[in-house]
């Protein structure tokens, strides 16, 4: 025990040691910031309110309209909220194109204290065609330009639907929508969460074994034939039994992982719950949206994916530790992993097949395959609880495929990791079971 | 101690296409330095591996401190390979502490006596610094000391002193000398046979697999028989060659030029040869019969030929 605790420090302590370690610990964080920041940047609107400039060649009352309704738009709510817009309106009946002409000029200054930020141009094709021009600076800002478009539509489509003798209000009254909000229940409680964060959170845990596994399950790979190629297995073999080698290297490659991983969780969730304070404090305004959302986890889930995590990075990461000692370099071991890799994607993609009917016939049989088992059992309970029974079963299953693979991989890492020269075959792997 | 610490009975190894060790047995007694000697390629390594556990024979049986399996027993054992193994990125000093634990002595114990052999060995100032920051000589001795951390019963020592400058050398021949003094067992093979002949208790040397020579340094040196002349030429020593290229007087010549080491034709034959090198006017700064040199027994009992080794052997399961 002793001695797998040594094996186990020293593949923890080595690796965390590593600049490569800090950069990925400290990138990923980093990218989550930019994740946050960079769409508010996107969808940042102009802050203050906009001197706008209405050339006017609508030949009834519509101009005069949409300027009265332009200015009662406010920023943000409640009476005292200042204007969005200062709304200078200039009727240029059929001359609108010279009277635009004649106020470009004027917009779009640097010096923001003069002429106009933007032209809206109106004419009776606006009704007609639905047509209407603006120019400005602020073409770009989205939000900008949803909002003024939304300021006029109602005024354009009141004006359409009185010519055919329809009461506007009465119109929007019938095509009210229906805003289908989801709750989600699990166990005839409800847990405040929607159906999207749901299906994130199920996502979400799926991808993290999957993109453990391909990452770390390679590291342990890759060590072992590094160790084979560099003799130190000699020393490890006159020492150490194969079973307190590799054990001691999976699981302190497991550690690795779930810290690093440990960290970029906290660190999204600290900048998810924390996104409009990032923002505010960088001098971005809250859209009101929330372009990077995180799921919360309950207790009972966390423990279901700690377990199910642990027992299915023990089990692929036996069997990456495997295909390490059958390898002499990593060109054979990349060759050589794509068996196992074909079941991590099958695993992986099995989560978006059953998600749909996370109760299914199908969803049943493959909880209780061992190498699915720790991506299908966390995606179903997040969507709902399991009975007790089934996630011991489940549990147990995966243990006893985890022992039975230990247990091969063992034998032929107590063969292969001191075999050097060339691949192992098929054939003498199958040798190395059966004799070792 | 008493009785064999290693026992090696009529065991054969064979790998693809070559037999590596054909039904060898040896006999390690308890204490003392052992050589284990052989050309290039004769199977030392092999044999040392197959003590260690880390290939198994195809036939014959091999117990070590009593056991059959070295492995449960390796906390009593000190191994140092012949390929060389190092965690390039692991500062010295952590290396040897794990090195120490994985042959299960604490972890603060194992630190200690890190510290103490890198003093011994005069690379104290390294032990911070990362493996692959050393000169291969400093990392042989971090290799050395990660085989005698734990205090092992047995060191088994596969070629320790290959690459090693001279003052290495000597400095590794004293600890070896010293663990031996302690009664501690050393067990350790090697082709340079100066150094075996310096500090080896008992041989055994072996060719292509099978074992040629076993025995005391003493007995096998007294067996080859006192029939060596060691002579030194200071004038016509062209004449001397003619004497000594005499087949009913010399057996065996090794010339160096100024001088020469002879194997005589018969026993008792010393005075003949002098009288004869007398009669031809050669000068002789020498003439002494003496032991044969553990090179010459080397050399007489494996042949020229098996000094070219056959191809690099492989382990192959």
């Amino acid at each position: 025990m002793h001695k797998i605790w040594a094996v186990i420090r020293r593949e923890f302590v080595e690796r965390v040691r590593t600049r490569a370690f800090l950069l990925s610990t400290i990138l990923f964080p980093l990218f989550m910031a930019a994740m946050v920041v960079i769409p508010g940047f996107l969808m940042s609107r102009s802050t203050g309110t906009q001197r706008l400039a209405m050339v006017d060649a609508t030949s009834d009352q519509l101009g005069q309209r949409m300027a009265a309704s332009l200015s009662a738009a406010r920023i943000g709510r409640g009476e005292a909220a200042p204007p969005r817009y200062v709304v200078t309106r200039i009727p240029a009946a059929d001359r609108a194109v010279a009277v635009r002409d004649s106020l470009l000029p004027m917009t779009g200054r640097s010096r923001k204290l003069e002429g106009f930020e933007g032209i809206l141009v109106v004419t009776d094709s606006t009704v007609t065609q639905g047509k209407a021009e603006y120019f400005g600076a602020n073409v770009a800002s989205f939000d900008d330009m949803r909002e003024l478009e939304q300021t006029i539509r109602p005024i354009v489509i009141g004006r359409r639907l009185e010519g055919l003798g329809v009461d506007l209000d009465q119109v929007m009254k019938s095509v009210q929508g229906i805003d289908l909000v989801t709750n989600k229940v699990a166990d005839g409680k409800l847990t405040g969460e929607s159906g999207a964060a749901t299906f994130a959170l199920a996502y979400a845990m799926g991808f993290i074994l999957y993109f453990s596994l391909l990452i770390f399950g390679t590291q342990v790979m890759n060590s072992i034939v590094e160790e084979k190629n560099n003799r130190i297995v000699e020393i490890l073999a006159s020492s150490l039994t194969p079973f307190q080698m590799m054990l001691g290297k999976v699981v302190g490659v497991g550690l690795v992982a779930l810290l690093q991983i440990g960290i970029w969780a906290g660190a999204a969730t600290f900048f998810s719950a924390n996104q409009a304070k990032i923002l505010g404090a960088l001098g971005i305004a809250s859209t009101g949206g929330t372009p990077l959302s995180f799921p919360a986890m309950g207790p009972g889930l966390l423990i279901v994916f700690l377990v199910f995590f642990s027992l299915g990075f023990l089990l692929y990461a036996a069997m990456y530790a495997a295909v390490g000692a059958m390898s002499s370099t990593t060109q054979d071991a990349g060759q050589l992993q794509m068996p196992v890799m074909m079941f991590v994607l099958v695993g992986f993609f099995s989560v978006f097949a059953l998600i749909r009917d996370p109760n299914g016939t199908a969803a049943h049989v493959l909880s209780f395959v061992p190498m699915l088992t720790p991506f299908v059992i966390p995606m179903r309970y997040s969507i709902s609880p399991l009975p007790i029974l089934e996630l011991f079963t489940a549990i147990a299953v995966t243990v006893l495929g985890l022992l039975a693979v230990v247990w091969i991989a063992a034998r032929i890492y107590r063969v292969g990791i001191l075999s050097y020269g060339k691949k192992a075959s098929m054939r003498d792997m199958i040798r190395w079971i059966r004799t070792a | 101690m008493n009785g064999s610490v290693v026992k090696v009975e009529e065991v054969t190894k064979r790998f693809a296409g070559h037999t590596a060790v054909e039904r060898l047995s040896l006999e390690v007694p308890g204490g003392g330095i052992f050589g284990l000697l052989g050309p290039n390629g004769a199977g030392k390594s092999t044999t040392i591996r197959m003590i260690m556990n880390i290939i198994t024979p195809d036939q014959g049986r091999i117990s070590v401190l009593g056991s059959a399996s070295s492995r449960a027993l390796s906390g009593r054992i000190g191994y140092l390979p012949e390929e060389r193994g190092l965690y390039k990125k692991m500062k010295v000093v952590d290396q040897l502490t794990f090195f120490g634990e994985a042959k299960g002595i604490t972890r603060k114990t194992a630190r200690v006596k890190a510290g103490e052999w890198l003093g011994r060995l005069g690379i104290s100032d390294w032990a911070v610094k990362k493996v692959e920051d050393l000169s291969k000589g400093m990392q042989q001795k971090v290799q050395f000391i990660g085989a005698l951390l734990h205090e092992p019963d047995l060191v088994i020592l596969d070629e320790p002193f290959s690459g090693l400058d001279p003052v290495n050398s000597q400095v590794m021949k004293d600890v070896v000398v010293d663990i031996a003094r302690q009664g501690k067992t050393v067990l350790f093979s090697t082709h340079i046979m100066e150094q075996a002949e310096k500090m080896c208790d008992r041989i055994v040397i072996i060719s292509r697999g099978r074992k040629v020579v076993d025995g005391s340094l003493a007995e096998v040196k007294r067996d080859f028989g006192g029939r060596h002349v060691a002579l030194t030429f200071t004038r016509n020593a062209e004449r001397a060659g003619r004497v000594l290229a005499d087949r009913s007087l010399v057996a065996k010549l090794d010339d160096y030029g100024a001088t020469a080491e002879v194997e005589l034709a018969a026993p008792g034959d010393p005075d003949r040869l002098l009288q004869t090198l007398v009669r031809e006017e050669v000068g002789l700064a020498r003439f002494e019969v003496v032991e044969a040199s553990l090179q010459s027994i080397f050399i007489a009992k494996v042949g020229v030929e098996a000094a070219t080794a056959p191809a690099k052997e492989t382990v192959h399961a």
